[in-house]
């Protein structure tokens, strides 16, 4: 071989090198793309499951606190509206309380008043003795129609007349007045009777009467008043 | 003079050949901070995509506490409503149940 054919097998040979080592990182540089894509694709899409899981849960704590935030509203209006009816109704019976003091004051009515209730007393009781108080302002009247009423019971009954202890010593708490506290104790009419032994007690006073009564017609009252409204 | 000939071809064969690795090298380098780059770019555009969700999710919470109070008021106004109505239709009969207590507590059955 002479010189310029070995010079030229040598640049071959010089060119060849360089061409692998050009193609080589090609190659690289080509998957080298691809693996980015591949690997930054990955990457995000992890995280932003991550993220959107994340904020899913808040808003769902969001929606749950804003439901019972509802909830307890309805309810505490709920509760308003039923201390609203309380109120209402117990106000009729403040009104019917206060005018159960007009009974008393009108005398004819007063006094055959009394004197059934001391009649039906003793047709509870059955007792051929019974204890009596009332109010000392109605001490007078009481006496006067003890006498009839006891004879009204012993005819219904066909018994003997029943002996009737006035106690003269206690009396039952006056008529309440305006400027009273209508905690304090007050009577506004009627009287209490008892058995002999003083056992059984048969409270026949107006307020006595009213609060029974008062609690039987409970539901009816509700029922006219708030018949429609929803409870 | 032959074997001097020799010799720089070989040097220039060795210098190609080193050259050639550098080339590759190069690129392996490329490729490395290819991957590095993924990775950054990843978390920004992540972090880009959770502030977004953060001004939703923002957004959002002003939109249900303006709600949820005219919720409350709408339901305060209701209920007003309701106890007037109330209070209205009881003085309408209370008279009637005042009288109808008084006539009961009066009537005794003897």
């Amino acid at each position: 071989m002479n010189d310029s054919d070995v010079s030229k097998q040598i640049d071959q040979m010089v060119r060849f090198i360089h061409q692998e080592a050009e193609e080589k990182a090609n190659e690289i540089s080509v998957s080298a793309e691809e693996e980015f894509n591949i690997e930054k694709l990955q990457l995000l899409e992890a995280e932003k499951k991550k993220i959107k899981q994340e904020y899913e849960r808040k808003e769902k704590q969001v929606e749950i606190r804003k439901k019972i935030e509802y909830s307890m509203q309805l309810n505490a209006s709920r509760i308003k509206v039923l201390q609203a009816q309380d109120d209402v109704v117990n106000s009729m019976k403040d009104a019917a309380s206060k005018e159960l003091l007009v009974l008393s004051s009108n005398d004819t009515l007063y006094r055959n008043l009394l004197k059934d209730l001391i009649v039906q007393s003793l047709l509870r009781l059955k007792e051929p003795a019974v204890l009596l108080r009332c109010r000392e302002d109605d001490l007078h009247v009481v006496e006067e129609v003890l006498d009839s009423a006891a004879q009204e019971y012993a005819d219904k009954e066909n018994v003997y007349l029943p002996e009737i202890i006035v106690d003269n010593n206690v009396f039952l708490p006056p008529a309440p007045t305006s400027d009273q506290n209508v905690h304090d104790l007050h009577c506004s009419g009627g009287v209490v009777l008892a058995s002999r032994d003083g056992k059984i007690v048969f409270e026949n006073t107006l307020d006595a009467r009213l609060d029974v009564l008062f609690r039987s017609k409970l539901p009816e009252i509700r029922k006219q008043l708030f018949g429609q409204v929803a409870a | 003079m032959d074997s001097f000939k020799g010799q720089e071809g070989i040097q220039m064969l060795l210098t190609a050949e080193q050259e050639a690795q550098h080339i590759v090298l190069s690129a392996r380098n490329l490729r490395t901070q290819r991957l590095k780059q993924a990775k950054e770019e990843a978390e920004r555009e992540a972090s880009q995509y959770k502030s977004h969700m953060e001004d939703e999710y923002q957004k959002s919470l002003l939109e249900s506490s303006g709600s949820s109070g005219s919720n409350v008021k709408r339901l305060d106004e209701e209920t007003e409503d309701k106890i007037n109505n109330l209070k209205q239709s009881a003085s309408k009969v209370s008279n009637e149940v005042v009288d109808m207590l008084l006539k009961h507590v009066t009537n005794i059955k003897v």
